[in-house]
């Protein structure tokens, strides 16, 4: 079964084409990487999948359907949630209260005006738990600002978790971490339950070989690759263009 | 420590006890003054709820002026009773504030100030040539609401002052208990991060128009009080100035935490009292003296004093941890 498929899409800023025809199809339960060198267009092609952008050619479809025209919102209320690359949180709020507003969007009662939020009781029940999937349970009641970097990234995934996903895109989320946060968000990553279909896109190797059953590979804009994490590794293509001949091992002296 | 919640609800509980108090010991004049000011905070409550999703409107004069033309017109030009008039004017506040809104909250920050004044701007003109309501000249004669069926007399000034205070401090509450609820608690997660919302499957653009249409309600409801207070009306009730003193009055009172409205003013109608029976040039020392308050505090006085009681509260903690530690 297919959660999420793209056919030909393109977005071009200017005369500079970002993606070029992309086709994938990614499916139910996965974890897919998309990796590829800086300005390969990952993030313009997350961009596209989430509603952020709207494609200049192409569609995208979500179980089937035809969401090519369908804005932020609608695409998080049918499934698909995302996490950004800079934390994109509400400072002025506590861990508990960013979780339980996420929870209160999605199940539909953030219109109430006639109750105290405290009243939700499920949606702060729910964020209670999303805390402890993602180990924030002793920061429940500090103020985003006041949190650490890594925490901050951590809350950016349980946000994204919050929606009750079909599909999860994880921008970057190791990027500016300490070795330590790393490993953590690894841990984390893993838990996800395997009814949802992850794309992550990622600069670590070592944990999109890990994590990933599948991997893609997008260099100007266009799919360089994509296959199992061993067919990665072994292509040749990738080798010469983006891990470089040194990279993975490989020292065999492959004259071009 | 107290929390926030518990300082501003102490700050509106006793602006409400001072209001009433003053009212009852207060002669004529001062009675004026107390119905004004509390006109001014309904006002600024109703521009506080609008801020409260990051919208900072520079025309909501306008607003008010609806209340007022709407008000004034169904008395006087058409005869109905006032408390009929009431509440279609409050009704007309929020449906023009929904006809605005409907592509005003497209846009935020600098372009939403420019909209609302423009659309602001439009009424004035209007009002300034309207046949109907005497143009600039303005027109007298507004009535009262009646109230004498429960033994309210509205034309008394007292009875009129301590009215307003009442229906400032009911606006009050529920929109204090709007701001908690999970719907309030969408609007400051919008003023924070609209994308972010956007990006959670809020629809950031229906409570934009929400906060607006119910701002409009308000602005309308003080602008309905606004023509039986000074029982006239002309299109200076709807200029610019009047958007510009409610702006200066939820600033200096603290933008975001609703009773800093009330409390900016209450002291921006003390204020002008005081300086223009005293001096000649008294905006000039009236613009001074705002100038100071929002160099001293940039939040305004509400918000400075919800981050001293957090300082307060951030110098306790400590201490306490090493109580505990010691006992441990």
């Amino acid at each position: 079964m297919i959660a999420l498929e793209t056919r030909s899409l393109c977005k071009s800023f200017g005369s500079l084409a970002v993606t070029q025809d992309v086709s994938l199809a990614f499916e139910v339960g996965w974890r897919y990487a998309i990796i590829g060198p800086n300005g390969a267009g990952k993030t313009t092609y997350f961009n596209l999948l989430a509603g952020n952008l709207r494609p200049d050619a192409g569609s995208i479809l979500f179980s089937g359907r035809d969401i090519t025209r369908l804005d932020v919102t609608s695409r998080a209320r049918v499934g698909i949630a995302r996490s950004f690359q800079r934390n994109n949180l509400f400072p002025d709020f506590t861990v508990r209260d960013n979780l339980a507003l996420a929870c209160a969007l999605r199940a539909g009662t953030a219109r109430v005006f006639w109750r105290p939020m405290r009243q939700l009781t499920s949606a702060h029940a729910e964020a209670d738990d999303l805390a402890a999937q993602v180990g924030l349970t002793e920061v429940l009641g500090t103020a985003v600002r006041h949190l650490s970097y890594g925490s901050q990234r951590q809350l950016e995934v349980a946000l994204a978790l919050a929606c009750k996903p079909q599909v999860l895109l994880l921008d970057e989320p190791t990027s500016g971490m300490s070795p330590e946060e790393t490993s953590r968000m690894r841990v984390l990553i893993a838990d996800i339950p395997r009814t949802l279909t992850v794309i992550v896109v990622e600069h670590d190797m070592d944990i999109v070989l890990d994590f990933a059953d599948r991997i893609i590979v997008l260099d100007y804009g266009r799919v360089l690759e994509q296959g199992t994490p061993a067919e990665i590794r072994a292509s040749e293509v990738v080798r010469e263009r983006y891990l470089g001949k040194s990279a993975l091992g490989y020292s065999g002296g492959h004259a071009p | 420590m107290a929390s926030r919640a518990f300082v501003r609800r102490s700050i509106g509980l006793a602006l409400i006890v001072g209001a009433v108090v003053a009212q009852s010991f207060a002669g004529f004049f001062t009675q004026e003054l107390i119905a004004e000011a509390a006109i001014l905070a309904i006002f600024a409550l109703s521009l506080d709820l609008l801020a409260t999703c990051g919208l900072i409107s520079f025309g909501h004069a306008g607003l008010l002026g609806i209340g007022c033309y709407v008000f004034a017109g169904l008395t006087v030009l058409a005869g109905g009773s006032p408390n009929l008039a009431f509440p279609v004017a409050i009704v007309s506040g929020g449906a023009v504030a929904f006809m605005v809104g409907l592509f005003a909250v497209r846009t935020t920050g600098a372009f939403f100030i420019m909209v609302t004044l423009a659309v602001a701007e439009m009424l004035y003109a209007w009002g300034f040539r309207s046949k109907m309501f005497n143009g600039a000249d303005g027109m007298g004669g507004i009535p009262r609401i009646d109230l004498t069926a429960v033994g309210i007399d509205l034309n008394n000034p007292g009875t009129f002052a301590l009215t307003v205070i009442v229906v400032c401090a009911v606006i009050w509450l529920l929109l204090e208990l709007v701001v908690a609820s999970p719907f309030g608690r969408t609007l400051a997660a919008i003023r924070q991060n609209p994308s972010r919302v956007a990006a959670l499957g809020g629809h950031v653009y229906f409570y934009r128009l929400a906060a607006f249409t119910a701002s409009g309600m308000v602005a309308a409801l003080a602008g309905a009080f606004k023509v039986q207070h000074i029982n006239f009306i002309s299109p200076d009730l709807v200029s610019w100035f009047v958007s510009g003193d409610v702006l200066i009055a939820v600033v200096i009172g603290g933008i975001g935490t609703l009773v800093g409205g009330p409390l900016g003013a209450t002291l921006l109608v003390l204020l002008k009292e005081t300086l223009s029976s005293n001096l000649g040039h008294w905006y000039l020392f009236l613009g001074m003296i705002f100038a100071f308050v929002a160099l001293l505090m940039p939040k305004g006085i509400v918000g400075y004093l919800l981050d001293l009681n957090d300082r307060l509260a951030a110098r306790k903690r400590p201490s306490e941890c090493r109580q505990t530690e010691r006992a441990t």
